[in-house]
């Protein structure tokens, strides 16, 4: 253990590893919602099961990297089959129905993932370029995380591209602002609610595999993902790309300290921040969201 | 905008066959005790009763009000905390002012904790459930000291059960504290009754079918939503009394997530916006789940299989299967 320094260099790194796991989560989910107005109360397990995934295609024989691709391709596969069995015939339905359906479908998922991998957690084997540490300002920080961090900028990035550039990104953003003139331009919109919700799933999955390296697996680590994005986009405002990146930040540096320094009652906390902001404050802390 | 919940009212108010059917039901569950003796029966039924009267206290808020709250069981779980401790730390013998404790400090948690919620839309009333339900889960389990954490409270004391002074049996006999727990959910369910069949239970449901238009006829929406939360939660502490002197015991999974789910399946399973379908419901579901649990550890996977086709193919539960059938005779 080092210093002062070295320990503020760790708390910092780790806060945006951190938050950019809650971020790209959280992101997943807004974009469900923005967009088909589906609130997935599955998201957790969703990521869950990305992490296993990722898990299984690395004990297979898989190189870490190979698996990043793949495990989310995997979610996105489960997604889309979600959407198509169970989630599509709920748009018509209240929306207390659809949040009671997909909250079964957690415990479901949940379910499945502990008769398949045990409840024992799981840890995943890294590649040995990977698996040394750096030293930054007298740390030694592990490598991995670092590359962890490029990877989520990378997956931020270009999902910011494929919205602000891309025709079907353009198309999904208007969408998601007036549904009706969409539809009335001829683009089908079954269609974009089946490609909103599987992009949101394969966000899940690759936090999920991102994750997996991170902290140990176990089932109930979707649980905890799913309450950490819901305070992260309540507090950044549903909806809002922009307040999703600051509240995560906030998140991921909450929890981060909270683990250096007292841990009981760090979530005690958080759920207090969420129910002070969506009482006072229901636009998120920028007021760009939207709660109906 | 949101679509509403709309629940179609079979109820034709009181007839001469329902009390007739109501008195049987209760008179033949008064009588179980005295012809079967095994405890296992007893205790099977007694929980039956207060799952019963929790789900029942659910449906108040979500068939009748329009609003989902994902782990009400949290209410049943600080009034069994509160009566246990006031039996063990303050007085052993005093059932009712227990009970009265219990069901005070509950509604005293439950009215800021409601204040807050009815702030706010139907979507995010239902994340606050769920934030502010892990929130009295992680305090109840970390907070060793006071509620013995993963251990539960244990060593609850059975206080006499007595009326007016007069002594009528020991809350820690089985079959006395079945016919103590009958007589308690049976008076709550004709009070709750009678509370949704006034006029104030009709301007519950006009909150239900359309907010808007209930709020344009000068409704205090917020208001009568917070009565609504109170009322449920108040119901939610009976049970937890209730649950606390037949079992003597409490863990914090009781008030876990997983077992509010449950507790939102016996409301589905019985049918929404019936008061007395949950109970039914609820009825249902203590069965299966003793009889699944011991057959298997994965019991998750089929209660989330079981919401997820409720949901899909019998959004009215088993009394909405009654009607169905009934138009199917018609035709």
């Amino acid at each position: 253990m080092g210093g002062a320094l070295s320990t503020s260099v760790d708390i910092t790194l780790n806060s945006l590893v951190l938050g950019g796991v809650f971020l790209i989560v959280a992101t997943g989910l807004n974009i469900i919602y923005g967009l088909s107005r589906v609130m997935n109360l599955a998201h957790g397990s969703l990521y869950a099961i990305g992490a296993y995934a990722g898990y299984t295609l690395t004990t297979i024989g898989f190189n870490y990297f190979a698996a990043i691709v793949i495990a989310p391709v995997l979610v996105a596969a489960v997604g889309l089959l979600l959407e198509r069995t169970i989630i599509s015939p709920m748009r018509k339905r209240s929306m207390v129905y659809t949040l009671i359906l997909t909250y079964g479908l957690m415990f479901f998922l949940d379910g499945l993932i502990k008769q398949s991998w045990g409840n024992e957690p799981r840890f995943v084997e890294l590649p040995a370029m990977i698996k040394s540490t750096i030293p930054i300002l007298g740390s030694h920080y592990p490598v991995f995380r670092l590359v962890t961090l490029f990877i989520i900028a990378g997956v931020m990035t270009g999902l910011m591209l494929f919205l602000n550039k891309t025709k079907i990104g353009i198309i999904l953003r208007a969408a998601s602002t007036i549904p009706e003139m969409v539809s009335c331009l001829g683009i089908n919109m079954k269609h974009v609610h089946i490609g909103a919700f599987v992009l949101g799933c394969a966000l899940a999955g690759i936090a999920g595999t991102i994750a997996g390296p991170l902290t140990t697996i176990d089932p109930l680590m979707g649980h905890e993902m799913l309450i950490s994005s819901f305070v992260v986009i309540v507090i950044g405002g549903l909806g809002s790309l922009r307040g999703a990146v600051f509240a995560a930040l906030l998140i991921g540096a909450v929890q981060t300290l909270a683990e250096f320094f007292i841990t009981d009652l760090a979530m005690v906390i958080v759920y207090m921040l969420m129910a002070v902001i969506l009482a006072f404050m229901p636009r998120g802390l920028l007021g760009e969201g939207r709660f109906e | 905008m949101d679509k509403h919940l709309t629940i179609p009212d079979n109820d034709k108010g009181i007839t001469a066959y329902k009390i007739a059917a109501i008195t049987v039901l209760i008179a033949g569950l008064a009588l179980f005790p005295f012809v079967i003796t095994n405890r296992f029966y007893i205790s099977l039924i007694n929980e039956m009763l207060i799952y019963g009267l929790l789900a029942m206290s659910l449906d108040v808020l979500l068939g009748y009000t329009g609003l989902l709250s994902f782990m009400h069981n949290a209410y049943l779980g600080i009034s069994a905390y509160v009566v246990g401790l006031f039996l063990i730390h303050i007085s052993p013998s005093s059932l009712w002012l227990a009970l009265v404790a219990g069901v005070i400090f509950t509604s005293v948690v439950a009215l800021p904790v409601g204040w807050v919620q009815v702030r706010t839309g139907g979507l995010a009333f239902a994340l606050l459930t769920l934030a502010f339900g892990m929130m009295f889960h992680t305090i109840v389990w970390k907070w060793y000291g006071l509620t013995g954490g993963d251990d539960g409270l244990m060593g609850v004391p059975n206080p006499a059960i007595t009326i007016f002074g007069w002594k009528i049996g020991d809350s820690g006999d089985p079959a006395t504290m079945y016919l103590f727990t009958l007589v308690i959910v049976a008076l709550c369910y004709l009070l709750t009754r009678r509370i949704i069949r006034s006029p104030f239970g009709a301007v519950l449901e006009a909150i239900r079918e359309n907010e808007e238009r209930a709020a344009f006829i000068g409704i205090n929406v917020r208001m009568y939503k917070l009565f609504g939360w109170m009322l449920a939660c108040m119901l939610a502490g009976v049970a937890g009394a209730l649950f606390i002197l037949y079992k003597g015991y409490i863990g914090p999974t009781t008030m876990s997530a997983f077992a509010g789910a449950g507790v939102l399946m016996m409301v589905l399973l019985g049918g929404l916006g019936t008061l007395w379908g949950p109970l039914v419901g609820a009825a249902i579901f203590i069965y299966i789940q003793d009889y699944i649990s011991t057959m298997t550890e994965h019991w998750e996977i089929y209660l989330g299989m079981v919401v997820v086709l409720l949901v899909l193919f019998l959004p009215t539960g088993f009394v909405g299967l009654g009607s169905y059938f009934k138009r199917l005779g018609k035709e």
